[in-house]
């Protein structure tokens, strides 16, 4: 508790000795540029953010703290350049304890880097190539910290499942007993569970490849193939881990019929094992015959100082020597602005597994149902400091975990 | 004989035609600090884009005369709109007491706010066909930094004055003040949120006087 209050102390001391509105515009400036006639645009920016966690254990949804309490600060450098009307190029690069809230070693990752191209003037229509987050979904526009009116990100993002991406399962009981369902897990095996497992889409899912985009009148589509599949893990995203031995395929087809409602239908398929798990697979089988599939239904709705979103996504894992199991995770999220520095948000999440067949023949759910609710509020000190704090209770369908709460606090400073 | 007679109607006819005290006018030039390159619009987690570069808004100078003056009959009006994703103008003096209008005229959300001392206000996410427009009014003078909470490269000043004698100056520093009462004032002319310089005047009826910052 001790240390929640330092961190707590120590974001409010922050907050209010933060620079000024007009220092921080003036850093703004200074690390805006032209070049070439002002054909070339570019922009340095980034964020600073002080995160803390406090949980019951185990740590809910990708939160990887061994004890109660963790403190994840992150700074993330942002690195943006426009030539002309038709190119524009992205570099995303972050220095944290790792891609989630983690107590590893500081680390230097270049998260996201893409080159865009629209060649058609005046026309929403274009191509990107890098490594960028997925089309899939309405989540990835908000999932910066900023932009995020919660600290964590909703369930079909981060809860994790029962599946293993390292290793094929052996037998459905093995799968039950990855997935904490039967036998019940000891504590101190959760942590290293998690470190294995994966959730429906993990996080914003960074993977490399292309992706093709188009728009006419009120609709929308944009397709990737990429080196990994949502489920996959971020080491994976990175070309220099995963080529495109094994791509993965998706895509959003979206429907504006105003700006207040933004519709959408996602689809992905692609191989959700890593190549060290093909030593595990049953003979004459491939990785690739091993598939995560998931369909997406997104809707965005936007009024004055009220945002909503809700999403469901129903994913189906091919597991070797069981067959598929299926998942259904979905969430309503809403956010109130209340006064130019306050806001509010709140968020009910859900996850529902299918069964698989145990070994005394018996139908078993294969993961463990999980019911969330976050509430968050959020103040701004300035239009660059923001802080936010993050109240989450989960409810599980398993005696050890069947209440887990988890406070998480962030503050933002963006330049 | 005659000619000093015509000389002396054409006097009094002239007299007679020009207000009586006929309004001053202040010319002159500001140097502008040099232009600060066009934000970069992030578009990082919005594929469907039409690409593109924003606007260029080259440094302008606001000049205005420091005095007390009558109040306005009625509470001036002005209009502040956003346009391709940008502010238009991207600078705009009022008078305090101005109602200032916020038209959005792109085909996508914007949503205006400022944390200036000066006025403090959200509007919320507003789109082009609402009605009412989006109207705040500016009681505070001081300066007041309006921003979009949706698009963060969008960025633009109100600067609100106690008085009704102001103008913004031309791309290339010029200026042109009409219609001002005779008598001493300062005059002053905003640069930017650091720099405002000032000078006093004295105007006279009819006369025109050139000042120039350099």
């Amino acid at each position: 508790m001790r240390r929640v209050g330092l961190i707590g102390g120590m974001i409010a001391l922050a907050a209010t000795a933060w620079p000024a509105e007009s220092f921080l515009d003036r850093v703004d400036e200074a690390l805006t540029g032209a070049w070439l006639q002002n054909k070339v645009h570019v922009r340095l920016s980034g964020a600073l953010d002080l995160e803390g966690y406090r949980s019951t254990l185990p740590a809910p949804g990708l939160v990887l703290a061994d004890g109660r309490d963790l403190f994840n600060p992150r700074l993330s450098l942002f690195f943006d350049a426009q030539y002309g009307a038709h190119v524009y190029a992205f570099v995303g690069a972050r220095a944290d304890h790792g891609f989630d809230p983690d107590t590893g070693r500081a680390q230097v990752r270049l998260d996201e880097y893409a080159l865009r191209l629209t060649p058609w003037a005046g026309r929403r229509a274009g191509v990107q190539l890098g490594k960028f987050s997925t089309v899939v979904g309405n989540w990835m526009p908000r999932h910066g910290s900023w932009d995020n009116p919660f600290v964590t990100a909703p369930l079909p993002y981060e809860n994790l499942t029962g599946i293993w991406d390292d290793a094929a399962v052996r037998t459905g009981r093995v799968l039950l007993a990855w997935a904490g369902v039967r036998p019940r897990p000891v504590r101190g095996g959760v942590l290293q569970d998690k470190r294995r497992s994966v959730p429906i889409v993990w996080g914003p899912s960074y993977a490399s490849g292309a992706a093709i985009f188009g728009g006419v009148g009120k609709f929308d589509a944009a397709f990737e193939v990429k080196n990994a599949a949502l489920s996959s893990r971020p080491e994976q995203w990175d070309v220099a881990q995963v080529q495109w031995q094994h791509p993965t395929y998706s895509g959003r087809i979206g429907y504006r019929p105003d700006a207040r409602w933004n519709i959408g239908f996602s689809a992905s398929t692609g191989c959700y094992l890593q190549a060290a798990a093909a030593a595990t697979l049953p003979g004459g089988t491939r990785l690739d015959d091993f598939r995560e599939t998931v369909l997406a239904h997104d809707i965005g709705f936007a009024w004055h100082r009220v945002q909503v979103w809700a999403e469901v996504y129903r994913a189906r894992f091919a597991i070797p020597r069981v067959g598929p199991a299926d998942t259904t995770a979905y969430y309503l999220e809403t956010k109130v602005k209340f006064s130019p520095r306050w806001f509010g948000a709140l968020r009910w999440n859900q996850q529902f597994f299918s069964t698989v067949r145990d070994l005394d023949g018996t139908q078993v759910r294969w993961g463990r149902e999980v019911a969330r609710f976050d509430a968050a509020v959020g103040h701004r000190f300035t239009p660059q400091v923001q802080a936010k704090l993050q109240c989450s209770w989960q409810h599980e369908d398993a005696e050890q975990h069947a209440g887990r709460r988890q406070i998480s606090a962030q503050l933002t400073t963006r330049f | 004989m005659i000619s000093s007679r015509l000389l002396f109607f054409a006097a009094l006819a002239l007299a007679l035609t020009a207000p009586a005290g006929a309004e001053a006018v202040l010319t002159g030039r500001v140097v502008l600090p040099k232009p600060t390159a066009a934000p970069v619009r992030s578009q990082r987690y919005e594929i469907v884009t039409k690409g593109g570069a924003v606007a260029t808004n080259p440094p302008l100078a606001v000049v205005y005369l420091e005095g007390v003056f009558p109040p306005a009959a009625t509470p001036p009006r002005a209009q502040l709109a956003q346009k391709d994703l940008t502010f238009v103008p991207s600078l705009l003096p009022v008078r305090a007491g101005t109602m200032v209008e916020f038209p959005n005229q792109d085909d996508t959300y914007h949503n205006i706010f400022s944390f200036s001392p000066a006025k403090r206000f959200d509007l919320g996410r507003y789109r082009a066909e609402e009605r009412p427009v989006p109207t705040q009014r500016f009681d505070t003078p001081g300066l007041v930094t309006l921003r979009c909470d949706i698009h963060e490269h969008m960025r633009a000043l109100i600067l609100v004055l106690d008085t009704p004698h102001f103008v913004l100056s031309e791309p290339d520093g010029r200026y042109r003040l009409g219609g001002l009462p005779a008598g001493r004032y300062l005059l002053k002319v905003w640069i930017d949120s650091k720099t405002t310089r000032e000078r006093p005047v004295e105007l006279t009826d009819g006369a025109t006087l050139t000042v120039d910052f350099p």
